[in-house]
């Protein structure tokens, strides 16, 4: 059942929408990043459509969390804004015009966007393990422009087309929920294996919905937040345990996550990324189990590794995803997993609203998903 | 067959005329003594076994020098060693597949067979692990021991029984070299050319690796790498300002990326350089245990989905590494740098100078 959605006008110039036919001599704007903590919304020329393309009008768009860091710091990780970048990537949208070499997407198809273009040439390809690839252009990511905008052109091999039933903002949740499908297979979730996540934000609780689709019998949940820990729980977790940010209280803490799992705990998943959610995912994992490293908090960290890894847990790393909008859509499509309680907050497109939609998503607290809908 | 120092020194006569079991005790930081050593009697599955040789391993001398391993603690004396192969003197009653005279090596880990880890095969990780030489367990530096005798794996004819005492270091070597999934595709830098990373190397390169570096601090150990067969061997510092260049040497040595590092030492150093030096996807096995808490840029490595693999002692590893001696496909002779009696003072020398390190690597008492 598609939601009914918020149909908003705004820009600098009015938006006039067209669905199935020419274009019109719109102006294509979105929102540019142009210094720490500036978004303006301004014209974005778009390139040329290639013969494997499409072009997406898009419709609904999720703020990530890596979206605000490059608001705040004008870096991420590694990854520094340069020059001017639109900003966004969790999207979803309406195909406007395909290119003549794509046979499988029509005019009026509703889409989820995979938002990395990677190389297809090289050997991480070629083996399937495209996300590692060093030459992706990923939506956001700079220098790539990102799809907080009237439209984008996109590959349409990356574009998904949605069933009658999901929406279009549930298309723009496949993002995220990418990461806790990608992580829940990395980590081989399923009906034997009991998790523990610390860290109940937004991939938190997407790792919690995924797990329980993969087979996950327990499930426990930890977070510094109350708040937070509620929506865990209303969201189907078997436990919720507060914990501090103090790492004095480890050990008290791993009692407490064994006593409520009431077994060993086979996989952790931590989606925080400090010394203290490491150490007690470390620490609380089954020997032979699986840590999955999600959370990119803190990139030196200190950790009791070789205790662990003399009991063979082993660390996963996770980034990004790959192969995993069929799944994600398949997923939304049965009703084996709703998103749609994640979505707490949603703005226009309009300039203020930008800068309120980017402040709430900054903020955390009771924001969980904050949704642009266009 | 290396029959060095031979010596039956330390096995006296008891009052009725039969031998005295005699074995090595740990009875205190740096205090071993040659003492009688009581056996327990015969169960059905058990064997009893001359010892012939048994090496000695760095956590033996870590007991040695600090009564502590890690988490475990000698409270009470304990015969120690654990490294060993021998001779079978007697089979319980059940025992069908071995005879008195039968050659065997040990495999030193008494699992209890009826956990979930252990009924999953992955029983060196069971909780009632009764290892020798790992308290409060006695170990097997002794005339003779009595073991399981599913335990016990006879030897090949042209396999010696040092080659047989030598299969418990080269089990860590093929345990890790499975976990990590070496193969013909896989190029492999090994941090740490000591015991561990040298049988790591030699099982690399039997499981197929195509290209193998080595790195460590010590020149002569570095040249004792190259001659067992590594591509490339490269000095590196213990300074941890200098990972980034040395991981650029690394690559250069390699020609290519790394898919598997293998870090035999475990200090923030060695750990710091695997993570940075394995290319995206690729895996990290941590084998050595220098310090439980480490500083290392494992978010970096994570983001990268390079994965951390976890060693602890070995699984299944004896057939194979029988197998690996009797074809000469692995040579593991070259590692026996030392050999030494069964006597007090022999015993004494031969940890000292294991101990010591430098040009030593496998220090063998012959039985």
């Amino acid at each position: 059942m598609a939601e009914t959605e918020i149909m908003a006008q705004g820009g600098v110039e009015a938006i006039m929408s067209c669905k199935g036919g020419k274009n019109e001599a719109e102006e294509n704007m979105a929102a540019w990043l142009l210094g720490i903590k500036t978004l303006r919304i301004q014209p974005y020329h778009l390139p040329p459509l290639g013969p494997h393309d499409v072009k997406v009008r898009i419709r609904a768009l999720g703020i990530c969390g890596s979206d605000v860091h490059h608001f705040k710091n004008m870096r991420c990780a590694n990854f520094i804004v340069k020059k001017p970048m639109v900003i966004g990537h969790e999207c979803a949208g309406i195909i406007e015009e395909v290119g003549s070499e794509v046979n499988y997407l029509a005019v009026g198809d509703r889409v989820a966007l995979e938002p990395g273009i990677s190389c297809r040439r090289c050997r991480l390809c070629k083996d399937g393990r495209y996300n590692l690839c060093p030459e992706m252009k990923f939506f956001g990511s700079p220098p790539t422009n990102g799809s907080l905008a009237n439209k984008v052109v996109h590959p349409a091999n990356l574009c998904f087309k949605l069933p009658d039933n999901v929406s279009l903002e549930e298309g723009a949740m496949c993002e995220p929920l990418s990461v806790g499908v990608h992580a829940c297979r990395r980590a081989n979730i399923g009906p034997e294996t009991n998790v523990l996540i610390m860290g109940a934000g937004p991939i938190g609780l997407v790792i919690l919905l995924v797990a329980r689709a993969f087979g996950a019998p327990r499930i426990v949940i930890v977070d510094v937040d109350g708040v937070r820990l509620s929506t865990a729980k209303n969201l189907g977790a078997d436990g919720i345990i507060r914990v501090s940010t103090n790492i004095q209280d480890v050990g008290e803490e791993i009692v407490q996550i064994q006593n409520a799992m009431g077994s060993g705990i086979d996989v952790s998943f931590d989606c925080v990324g400090y010394n203290k959610t490491m150490t007690t995912a470390l620490n609380a994992t089954r020997s032979g189990g699986k840590v999955c490293s999600i959370g990119l908090a803190q990139s030196e960290m200190t950790v009791p590794l070789t205790a662990a890894a003399a009991r063979e847990v082993d660390v996963i790393g996770i980034f990004r995803y790959r192969h995993t909008w069929p799944l994600c859509i398949e997923l939304l499509k049965t009703g084996k997993i709703d998103v749609k309680p994640l979505i707490t907050h949603r703005f226009g497109f309009s300039e203020k609203e930008v800068e309120d939609a980017f402040e709430t998503s900054a903020l955390g607290g009771n924001a969980i998903k904050v949704m642009f809908n266009l | 067959m290396g029959k060095g120092g031979m010596s039956h020194g330390g096995a006296g006569e008891a009052k009725d005329g039969e031998e005295e079991n005699m074995a090595v005790w740990l009875l205190g930081v740096n205090t071993l003594k040659i003492q009688p050593f009581k056996l327990p009697t015969l169960g059905p599955h058990d064997v009893r076994v001359r010892m012939k040789a048994v090496g000695i391993c760095g956590s033996d001398v870590h007991y040695l020098k600090t009564m502590r391993c890690a988490d475990f603690v000698v409270e009470e004396p304990m015969v120690i060693g654990h490294e060993c192969g021998g001779i079978i003197e007697e089979v319980g009653g059940e025992v069908k597949s071995l005879v008195p005279g039968d050659r065997v090596a040990l495999e030193p880990g008494i699992s209890c067979w009826r956990c979930n880890l252990c009924k999953e095969g992955r029983y060196n990780l069971c909780p009632e692990m009764k290892f020798f030489a790992t308290p409060p367990v006695h170990g097997s530096l002794a005339n003779q021991v009595v073991h399981p005798a599913d335990l016990c794996f006879k030897l090949p004819d042209n396999v010696s029984l040092e080659e047989g005492a030598m299969c418990e270091p080269l089990s860590v070597g093929v345990h890790a070299c499975r976990r990590a999934n070496i193969g013909a595709e896989t190029n492999v830098l090994i941090v740490g050319a000591g015991p561990i990373g040298l049988v790591t190397m030699l099982a690399a390169r039997a499981f197929g690796a195509p290209r193998i570096v080595i790195i460590d601090v010590d020149d002569h150990r570095l040249s004792v790498a190259k001659d067992l067969g590594a591509d490339e061997i490269v000095k590196v510092s213990t300074n941890i300002q200098d990972v980034a260049e040395e991981v650029a040497q690394i690559h250069k040595a390699m020609g290519a990326g790394v898919d598997v590092t293998f870090d035999c030492a475990g200090f923030n150093k060695t750990m710091s350089t695997a993570l940075t030096a394995t290319r995206a996807g690729g895996k990290v096995c941590l084998v050595g245990m220098g310090h439980n808490e480490m500083t290392v840029p494992l978010t970096p490595a994570a983001a990268r989905e390079v994965d951390v693999i976890g060693i602890f002692r070995y699984k299944n590893t004896w057939p194979l590494c029988l197998e690996l001696l009797r074809s000469g496909k692995i040579d593991v002779k070259p590692l026996i740098t030392h050999r030494f009696g069964f006597s007090q003072k022999e015993v004494e020398e031969a940890f000292e100078t294991s101990a010591h390190g430098g040009n030593a690597i496998k220090v063998m008492f012959n039985l």
